[in-house]
């Protein structure tokens, strides 16, 4: 705990130029927002398809906002998850320095997924019924992510707390220092059993994201139907998360100077590496077993496209190759911007396999197609623009970041403009 | 690194042993069909498409027309099942030979719909109706995900609590009304026919016997495929159920992988808190060592 001590706030101007731009993104979501809860989730009727607040339809309930604003974000989110394992399952304290700002990330991004699910419900208004045991459907696969991405949250708020009241605990007011300084030994004492929880609860819900696709046996094309579908989307959050955690200390590092343990970053990044690795003789394995049932390669045959879905999987396979291929090399590690690059690629690989299971692979029957519409798209974009906005708030605000120093409104004016760039 | 390693192979035993105890699982018990259980037989070679009881669902079901797109606006014509459409009459090819083809829910006997709804709004009611109930119901159309037949429709139009209520739309084999489904009641040719799931059946296989070869592969789809429906299709010889657009399906119910890998890997909840168990041991124990030691790194 003693390491905390390390993270500051940056401080600075809040309202910079870029702040502004993502402040009107923000804006811009709530109007989407607006327009869907009075026209519903297609807009409003009669106006032109191409205007469509979402192109979601029977064929495909789920559009891109569940694989991009939910299973994509919260692997990206998975960071402090990745994290967490380490330094906590695993015992490496050294990685303590990364876990506030992976935290952070993961609330953000876990709160938006959660809001942009709600959001898209067709009626919302009755998600209570999930908290009503005698109700509930423990055969559901949704129900159990629902009820877990909704206690992970709260869990991650709760590690992103003492934060807020170290701030608290330094403020001009004595009442708020007071509290602050009351709850906050308190907090500590009770980390480890909240933390535990911050690892059980991703373990959970982020197999399950892929255990969604297990019932759509007919539906979900035999490259993408397995059971195996649980472990690999376990895998593929962690090596999301650890390639979102490099991204963010480089982003960071970009904007407003934070010092990168570049040593450190380089050996955390051989876990990946291991587990694409693992994931990639699973993924092959897994096919060439199954493809010798003829039921499976009846399937294959009626769901046709062949090329169309061969071009998707190689692309899968080639990503996880190139990802683990370079992250296996000491001096690709070791090289900052390698590194880096190694990073966006495990986002990458991990963010296209999931968006292949949900959107890709799924195909309900001849006659049916999806593309987003641009609205549909901005959704996404404008959700994913309050993340960042949050973020940069938080950093300036609370003691987040470590290796960095605190600097005046001057002096961090113009880091904050290009970091709003990010 | 060298921890690391060894760290990784940890994680690889533990996830070996994992394997090993899914191994051992058993698979989750596919439903019965109770014999009190009711459906719909529909023979293409009896139907001659005239929808009437595409009309007496709409009548039995207060649903509007559907005039949008077939019809230029003057009938109700729809295209496919859809959110004002819980019943219809489509043509179907196969090749040169062709015939009609009636969908509607299909009440499967162990459907993947209630097994993947939330909070029960879709569940199985006495006859084995696959029923619809609103009040439990989020909106979250995993059921769409989930159907095979793609049966369920949500009505997209809508948004407003209370003022549009928008909800799943599909056949609830009429069970608000005491004589059963409106669309085998008008049906002139005995085309869709309603009873017990079983004597459906045997009629199936009587018809299938009197003429054999008339019938595409001499059986009733439904009977097995993905764990049984309740509604039964006869198809003429020239034209594949797949044709019908009736999916080739496993003999097991489609839940049955979903379901078996949840309950196995949750069982008692075991692998969760021996989880949250390990991770809070070890941070103890990480705390105290750290308390003796400290700030040794």
């Amino acid at each position: 705990m003693a390491s905390h001590a390390t993270e500051t706030p940056l401080g600075g101007t809040i309202l910079t130029p870029g702040f502004k731009l993502l402040l009107g993104l923000c804006a811009t979501w709530v109007a989407l927002v607006l327009v869907r809860l009075v026209w519903g989730l297609h807009g409003p009727a009669g106006q032109d398809p191409l205007l469509a607040i979402s192109n979601q339809s029977d064929g495909y309930p789920w559009g891109i906002w569940k694989p991009l604003n939910v299973v994509t974000f919260t692997g990206i989110a998975a960071g402090a998850y990745a994290v967490g394992l380490l330094t906590y399952g695993f015992n490496r304290g050294e990685y303590h320095g990364l876990i506030r700002s992976a935290v952070l990330a993961g609330a953000i991004g876990y709160t938006l997924g959660g809001t942009s699910i709600t959001v898209d419900l067709g009626r919302y208004w009755n998600l209570w019924v999930i908290f009503v045991p005698q109700w509930l459907n423990w055969n559901s696969v949704l129900l159990e992510i629902a009820l877990c991405v909704l206690a992970y949250n709260l869990v991650l708020w709760i590690e992103v707390s003492p934060s807020i009241l170290e701030r608290l605990e330094r403020s001009g007011s004595p009442a708020a220092a007071a509290r602050a300084r009351a709850i906050l030994p308190r907090l500590r004492k009770a980390m480890p059993f909240v933390i535990s929880l911050a690892i059980v609860l991703p373990t959970m819900h982020q197999s399950s994201l892929g255990g969604l696709f297990m019932v759509a046996v007919t539906k979900t094309h035999p490259f993408w139907h397995t059971g195996f579908l649980p472990f690999l989307f376990l895998v593929t959050c962690v090596t999301m998360g650890f390639g979102a955690v490099v991204a963010l200390e480089n982003l960071t590092a970009l904007a407003w100077g934070k010092r990168i343990d570049q040593p450190l970053l380089a050996r955390m990044s051989i876990v990946p590496a291991w587990l694409l690795a693992a994931a990639l003789v699973v993924r092959v394995g897994d096919i060439l077993w199954r493809f010798r049932d003829p039921a499976v390669l009846a399937r294959y045959r009626l769901m046709g496209h062949q090329a169309f879905y061969g071009s998707f999987l190689l692309l899968e396979l080639g990503l996880f190759a190139a990802a683990a291929a370079l992250l296996f090399r000491r001096s690709v590690r070791e090289n900052r911007g390698k590194l880096l690059g190694a990073a966006f690629l495990l986002i990458l690989s991990g963010s296209v396999y999931r968006f292949d299971t949900y959107l890709v692979a799924y195909q309900p029957a001849a006659g049916w197609r999806y593309f987003p519409t641009p609205l549909e798209i901005l959704f996404s974009v404008s959700l994913a623009a309050i993340g960042i906005t949050v973020y940069v708030l938080f950093v300036k605000l609370f003691p987040i970041l470590s290796g960095v120093e605190a600097t005046d409104a001057h002096g961090t004016a113009t880091g904050a403009q290009s970091a709003a760039g990010h | 690194m060298e921890i690391t390693r060894r760290n990784l192979l940890k994680t690889a035993a533990v996830a070996g042993a994992v394997a090993a105890v899914a191994d051992v699982a058993e698979a989750r018990e596919g439903r019965r069909a109770a014999p009190d259980e009711v459906g719909m037989l529909y023979d293409s070679t009896l139907c001659v498409g005239c929808r009437a009881c595409q009309t007496a669902c709409k009548v039995a079901n207060g649903l509007p027309p559907d005039a949008r797109d077939a019809s230029g606006g003057e009938y109700d014509a729809p295209l496919d099942l859809n959110a004002t459409t819980k019943n219809i009459i489509k043509l179907a090819t196969d090749g040169p030979a062709s015939t009609y083809m009636k969908m509607q829910c299909m009440h499967c006997v162990d459907p993947a719909c209630v097994s993947v709804c939330m909070a029960g709004a879709l569940h199985k009611v006495a006859g084995g109706i696959v029923a619809y109930n609103p009040r439990t119901c989020v909106g979250c159309r995993y059921c769409q995900i989930g159907c095979p037949f793609n049966v369920p429709k949500f009505e997209w139009s809508k948004s407003l609590p209370v003022v549009e209520d928008p909800k799943i739309v599909k056949c609830e084999l009429c069970r608000h009304r005491q004589e059963g489904p409106a669309c085998c009641e008008v049906c002139p040719r005995g085309a869709v026919i309603y009873g017990k799931r079983t004597a459906l059946l045997a009629e199936a296989r009587r018809r299938i016997a009197a003429q054999p070869g008339k019938y595409f592969e001499d059986r009733a789809y439904g009977e097995v495929d993905g764990g049984g429906t309740s509604v039964l299709y006869l198809s003429p010889a020239g034209v594949s159920f797949q044709a019908l657009g009736l999916p080739t399906l496993p003999r097991e119910p489609l839940p049955q992988l979903s379901e078996t890998v949840q309950h196995t890997t949750y069982k008692w909840g075991l692998a969760p808190i021996a989880l949250y168990a390990a991770v809070t041991a070890v941070q103890l124990r990480n705390r105290k060592a750290d308390g003796a030691a400290k700030e040794e790194e």
